[in-house]
């Protein structure tokens, strides 16, 4: 805590310089605007995550959520997957909300299912994307078909091939029989934002960095042909950690692509980047993190090629 | 780290949110259109702080019952010092809006005849304002041609490029990081004549000439009757 005070001390007696500092460096004062950028747009997002979070933590017991999904496996899955379009907003939202949903069993499966799901098939992103492609709705149910498909084979796998000791961060005892429904849900909604952001801020520095040190240029002069183009698109997905609102604007732009690339593009952005890898590294632990993302990334970008080489080939 | 110490970092950051929503310095990063949704974290987020200080001063200090929850993450606990990071960055360093060189440049691709469409006529008037954003979806778009031998007025901040002056403006549609570079050439007499720095802001009036090459991905050039200097916008990127 006196670490903290005497920061803003110095915060505050040096902003000046360190404001003159920062403008006086163009890749310093690009990345510190990138990364605010990030930041700030998260935010709200988080924000609703947590409230959504602490509500769960207040209404929805593991056991209640298991006696509303089917019993069934494969249903509860494909349940789980198609609720994920009453959550709009960005993915930054959907993973501590996914974390207050995972329990055992078919439950697990079921919040990453959502987690996966909520930010790339809510209306308000399908709506984006008809915006940023006029005149090819072929794009906006590629995406949304590619992106429900890729959320529900993660949750198979995780059903079939997933270990809960790989989770180990455990979320605090909630449920203190004296405490208030308010006590609950503030703790949790404080617990989860605290968590989260932590590692948001991680992943929005990665992000700031990649911005400066690879500019997208060098991926679009690199994305000749087919494989090619899926990788380094897949790969730029990853790096840039868009927000799932705003991708499509920026896959639109990348006009000396094919569809197929830049579809790789939209559903790889929302399942898994470097902020999304740091967020669950927070939520669920690392040795899940490093399991499930790399899984994450090979599944929707062999789903997005498919989808794409059926719906959209050959456009441009 | 103690609770006391998460919980003024939460206020903190609330605070910062706060002062960045209220100064409109926002702008700078996300779109204006976010406003309502900033307020509301922050007043989140100061609430949340501030509730669990209260609690803990009512519960008193040597009641352990409110940091039960860290028994299990002593591993941790110096992750959520990251968050002092964007507080330091909104509160007291606050970047620029960015630069030119910050933004990804867009080219655009003239569109095949069946997937143009008409768009509805500019504005009535001598030389309408029109956006640069408006100016290439119409080059790129239009049909009905409603560009075509227009006089019409653009704002924008001036670029060199190798072969003369360019008029552009940044665009971003979510946050800074989707940032891209819209940009004219300005051709003429008028913008030879200007000799304008980089980063020059100015209102130009002229018509923009129908691209040459139908097929290819192409800047649009505008050629150029009056070019007038003018103050830097509060707000300078476009949406």
């Amino acid at each position: 805590m006196q670490v903290l005070a005497a920061g803003v001390v110095v915060a505050a007696a040096f902003a000046g310089a360190l404001r003159a500092f920062v403008a006086g460096h163009a890749d310093l004062s690009t990345a510190g605007t990138v990364f605010c950028g990030v930041f700030v747009q998260a935010l709200p997002f988080l924000g609703l995550g947590v409230v959504v979070s602490g509500l769960i933590a207040v209404f929805v017991s593991p056991e209640r959520l298991a006696r509303w999904l089917p019993k069934r496996t494969g249903a509860a899955i494909l349940a789980a997957g198609i609720s994920g379009a009453a959550l709009p907003g960005c993915e930054c939202g959907s993973v501590p909300v996914a974390r207050r949903l995972f329990g055992d069993g078919v439950a697990g499966a079921a919040a990453l299912t959502f987690m996966l799901a909520a930010p790339a098939v809510n209306p308000v992103v399908l709506v984006a994307t008809a915006v940023a492609f006029p005149g090819q709705p072929a794009m906006v149910a590629a995406r949304g078909i590619a992106s429900l498909l890729t959320a529900l084979i993660m949750g198979a796998v995780w059903s079939r091939w997933g270990q809960l000791d790989w989770i180990t961060r455990r979320l605090p005892a909630a449920h203190n029989t004296d405490a208030s429904k308010w006590t609950v849900f503030a703790e949790a909604a404080r617990h989860d934002f605290l968590q989260a952001a932590s590692y948001l801020v991680l992943g929005a520095a990665a992000a700031a960095a990649m911005h400066v040190l690879v500019p997208p240029v060098v991926f679009t002069h690199l994305a000749g042909h087919l494989v090619l183009g899926v990788v380094t698109m897949a790969l730029l997905a990853v790096v840039l950690a868009l927000c799932s609102e705003a991708d499509a604007f920026v896959a639109s732009s990348l006009t000396m692509l094919p569809l197929v690339p830049r579809l790789v593009f939209l559903v790889v952005g929302p399942a898994v980047d470097v902020k999304l890898f740091a967020m669950q590294t927070g939520m669920f632990g690392r040795a899940f993190a490093t399991r499930f993302a790399p899984a994450t990334f090979v599944v929707a970008t062999l789903v997005a090629t498919a989808v794409g080489l059926v719906l959209v080939a050959g456009g441009r | 780290m103690s609770r006391e110490t998460e919980n003024a970092l939460l206020l903190l950051l609330g605070l910062a949110t706060a002062i960045i929503t209220i100064t409109g310095v926002y702008t700078r990063y996300v779109k204006p259109s976010l406003l309502p949704w900033l307020a509301a974290v922050a007043v989140l987020l100061i609430v949340l702080a501030l509730s669990a200080i209260v609690r803990d001063l009512r519960r008193g200090r040597d009641d352990k019952t409110g940091s039960d929850e860290h028994t299990g993450h002593a591993h941790r606990r110096g992750i959520g010092w990251l968050i002092a990071v964007p507080v330091l960055l909104l509160a007291f360093v606050v970047p620029p809006a960015l630069g030119a060189q910050a933004a990804a440049p867009i080219a655009i691709t003239l569109s095949p005849n069946e997937l143009r469409q008409p768009f509805p006529s500019l504005p009535a008037g001598r030389a309408p304002e029109v956006s640069l954003k408006e100016v290439m979806k119409r080059v790129a778009l239009d049909s009905a041609g409603t560009l075509n031998s227009r006089l019409i007025t653009i704002v924008g901040f001036t670029l060199k490029a190798d072969s003369g002056t360019d008029l552009a403006r940044i665009t971003i549609f979510c946050c800074a990081a989707d940032a891209q570079l819209g940009r004219l050439h300005l051709r003429g007499p008028a913008a030879a004549a200007a000799e304008l720095p980089d980063n020059t802001w100015v209102r130009v009036e002229g018509t923009i000439a129908p691209p040459a090459d139908a097929a290819s991905p192409a800047i649009p050039t505008m050629t150029v009757s009056t070019l007038t200097p003018v103050d830097a916008p509060a707000n300078t990127y476009a949406y």
